[in-house]
């Protein structure tokens, strides 16, 4: 990566609780993502309107090839499939 | 920060730097200097430059010949002469050292000519004259056990070795094993499976009913389709949906429980789990490990399929949206257990032993004398597929058992015997290449490796599950310790599977049993990727299961899961630090060289050559991958 040690604080919020996993909207409309349950670490019941921080670095391409190998993924990532909050 | 009289002694060969500003004239002192633990970071960051820096002792008692500022690495023009700080204590410490064995010299040779595995039997005269021991040498011509390795964290610079030289111990003081109980593994070999009329085993043929599919889908409401595939190796390049288990097909023959008696089991064949929601989403899974089977799967691991093995796949659907919801997975595990129980009752019907291709026994033995160990499996308990189902009536089945989630995370002491005959149905989906699957116990290495170790008393496993919350985590991790106590146990192993917040109680759990004064060994997947977020002082013994190549969760299915070659790093390491050896210290970064040296180092003492098993490179690649990586 050429700007990996670009580390930025972030802030979300939890909009989603399910048994195994957590969907956070990052502040400032910045995107979504959902992660299971282990990769968050709580001190306290988790609750829709929490508030989140983490670090991360921009996301980078890695080249320009596709890898066939996650072409199937592709149905996962289609708007049907209900991975964004509603 | 300056450092203590004590850390400067016991980072003497570490570099010194100023820790604050010091005046000329000075005579330095530890409390002159910074603590050498900080300073990878500040190196790696360029802050700080090493180059001809002397040592802790070199400067301890010299004189500053030049004002110089905070983080000023110490060199040979900035004091007056090179000291050799502490070399007068370690002088002292030799002539004792060198004092003890010339004054029994009768008794020496007794000292040095026995090495029996277990009762260790200690020998110091400090001073004396026509001293006569006898002892019975009845086990004088067992070969000698492993006494002791001087190992190394995994990440951490190459040790010395250390055999207990000078411990004599006696294998007739010793009390005899005591037998607990036995397990016995009847192995009926399966070569085909088809469907038909019904369930049944002809020989090696092994029949599903046609039609099953449906009972299965008909016991679970939120199950809303279930294809079942037979997955012969010819097949194995076929695309499947994520898989959420790998496990055994075995029964309880009549009258026996699980842990004890005769099971039986299918050799050849076993059952795959896999599934999705209506939607089409994967049932309890992140990311992308769905694909060819023969891509993903890392073949031989304890908790993955053999090359060569049938596969009953089932292909679960169920209702849109509980794919992250306890009843989910839970529902895809039960179904398939409809099939699964089926199959095992075709299984308690076989009457003809000729069929029985194989037999293994596990005996469990107590071995009063030596050291008494635990292993301690910390397994998930953070919700939906983060779960187990502990204890069911047949070996990795579903009824009779009980969520971990439900029992409230707690430990659960099992014995050894119940791990090995799948005690454990695990519904555990993340990560692919580090999770633990139900195959996995079965095939567990440590519990292996440990209950045939003649030199160790495996007095039980303790299951932990992982909670969510920091403060449950706390709570279970307590009881880790308390449990450890109770039982007064000599060293203990604690696992866990895949990395994330379970890390958190994964290190409680060592502090808590470290701080009682037992020696501890902790095996988790480390890496890169897995690195550990927190840390505590009983840290000191850890061995990482990775195997892949680049430190990461490969998305390969088992492949960086605790095999043969790391529970006999951790016993190593274990018995090391049992017998008061020393650990050396993690690196900063991870280094596979690490491992491999410590292999090398156990290979050595024990002869026998430790081959480490293949890891993703092994494994086809798809054309673009190749592409890519060519």
């Amino acid at each position: 990566m050429k700007y990996g040690d670009k580390i930025i604080y972030m802030e979300g919020v939890i909009v989603e609780v399910a048994d195994g996993a957590v969907g956070i909207d990052l502040k400032g409309r910045l995107g979504y993502m959902k992660i299971p349950m282990r990769m968050l670490i709580t001190d306290y019941e988790i609750k829709v309107g929490q508030e989140v921080g983490f670090q991360m670095s921009f996301i980078e391409q890695l080249g320009p090839d596709v890898n066939e190998h996650y072409i199937h993924d592709h149905k996962n990532m289609a708007p049907e499939a209900d991975l964004s909050p509603s | 920060m300056s450092i203590s009289l004590e850390c400067a002694k016991e980072h003497a060969n570490d570099p010194a730097v100023l820790c604050c500003r010091a005046e000329e004239g000075v005579v330095l002192s530890s409390h002159n200097l910074e603590d050498p633990a900080i300073f990878d970071d500040l190196v790696e960051s360029g802050l700080l430059n090493l180059d001809g820096c002397l040592t802790i002792k070199e400067v301890i008692g010299a004189t500053l010949t030049k004002t110089s500022d905070s983080l000023t690495p110490l060199t040979k023009d900035l004091i007056n002469e090179v000291q050799d700080a502490f070399a007068e204590e370690e002088k002292e410490s030799e002539a004792e050292e060198a004092a003890a064995p010339d004054a029994p010299a009768a008794a020496a040779p007794i000292a040095m000519s026995t090495k029996v595995p277990g009762g260790t039997l200690k020998i110091s005269i400090g001073e004396g004259k026509d001293i006569h021991i006898e002892l019975p040498l009845s086990g004088a011509g067992q070969p000698a056990g492993l006494a002791s390795i001087g190992n190394v964290s995994d990440q951490s610079a190459p040790s010395c070795l250390s055999t207990a030289g000078n411990t004599a111990s006696d294998k007739a003081a010793a009390p005899e094993p005591k037998l607990i109980r036995s397990l016995t593994r009847k192995h009926y070999q399966i070569t085909e499976v088809k469907r038909g009329p019904e369930t049944r085993i002809d020989g090696t043929v092994l029949t599903i009913r046609e039609g099953i599919e449906k009972d299965a889908i008909d016991s679970q409401a939120l199950v809303h389709d279930l294809k079942i595939e037979i997955i012969t190796p010819d097949k194995y390049h076929t695309y499947s949906e994520t898989i959420m288990d790998v496990q055994p097909i075995a029964t309880k023959e009549k009258g026996c429980e699980v842990g004890s008696g005769v099971t039986r089991v299918l050799d050849g064949v076993i059952m795959m789990v896999t599934g999705t929601d209506d939607n089409g989403v994967q049932i309890g899974e992140f990311g992308s490990s769905e694909g060819y089977l023969d891509e993903n799967i890392m073949w031989g691991r304890p908790g993955a399929p053999d090359e060569g093995e049938i596969f009953i796949k089932t292909q679960v659907t169920i209702q849109a949206g509980t794919n992250m919801e306890r009843p989910g997975p839970l529902a895809a595990h039960s179904a398939t257990d409809v099939i699964t129980n089926e199959i095992r009752q075709a299984l308690k019907k076989l009457e003809d032993d000729s069929l029985v291709v194989d037999t293994e026994e596990f005996n469990q033995y107590r071995r009063p004398g030596k050291k008494k160990v635990i292993v301690v499996k910390e397994i998930m308990g953070q919700g939906a597929m983060h779960d187990n189902l502990l204890l069911p009536v047949e070996p990795v089945g579903v009824l009779g058992a009980k969520p971990n989630v439900d029992i409230g995370n707690v430990p659960v002491v099992v014995s050894p015997l119940e791990i090995l005959d799948g005690c454990i149905h695990a519904l555990t989906c993340i990560g692919p290449a580090s999770k633990e699957m139900s195959r996995h116990y079965w095939r567990e290495p440590l519990v292996l490796e440990t209950l045939f170790d003649p030199d160790l008393d495996l007095c039980g496993v303790l299951l932990v599950g992982s909670p969510q919350i920091n403060a449950e985590k706390f709570y279970v991790s307590k009881r880790v310790g308390m449990t450890c106590e109770a039982l007064d146990v000599d060293g203990a192993f604690v696992t866990t599977e895949g990395f994330g917040n379970n890390h958190i109680d994964f290190a409680s759990h060592i502090e808590q049993i470290g701080m009682r004064g037992i020696s501890v060994v902790g095996l988790s997947f480390c890496a890169k990727q897995g690195a550990l977020v927190v840390g505590n002082k009983y840290m000191t013994c850890m061995v990482d299961n990775n195997k892949s190549e680049g430190g990461i969760e490969n998305e390969v299915l088992a492949n960086n899961t605790l095999c043969p070659e790391d529970a006999i790093r951790a016993i190593a390491m274990l018995k090391t630090a049992m017998d008061g050896g020393d650990v050396k210290a993690a690196q900063k970064k991870w280094d596979p060289k690490v491992k491999a040296n410590n292999i090398e180092l156990i290979s050595n003492v024990t002869g026998k050559p430790i081959v480490p098993v293949k890891n993703e490179t092994s494994l086809p690649m798809s054309k673009k991958r190749l592409e890519k990586y060519s």
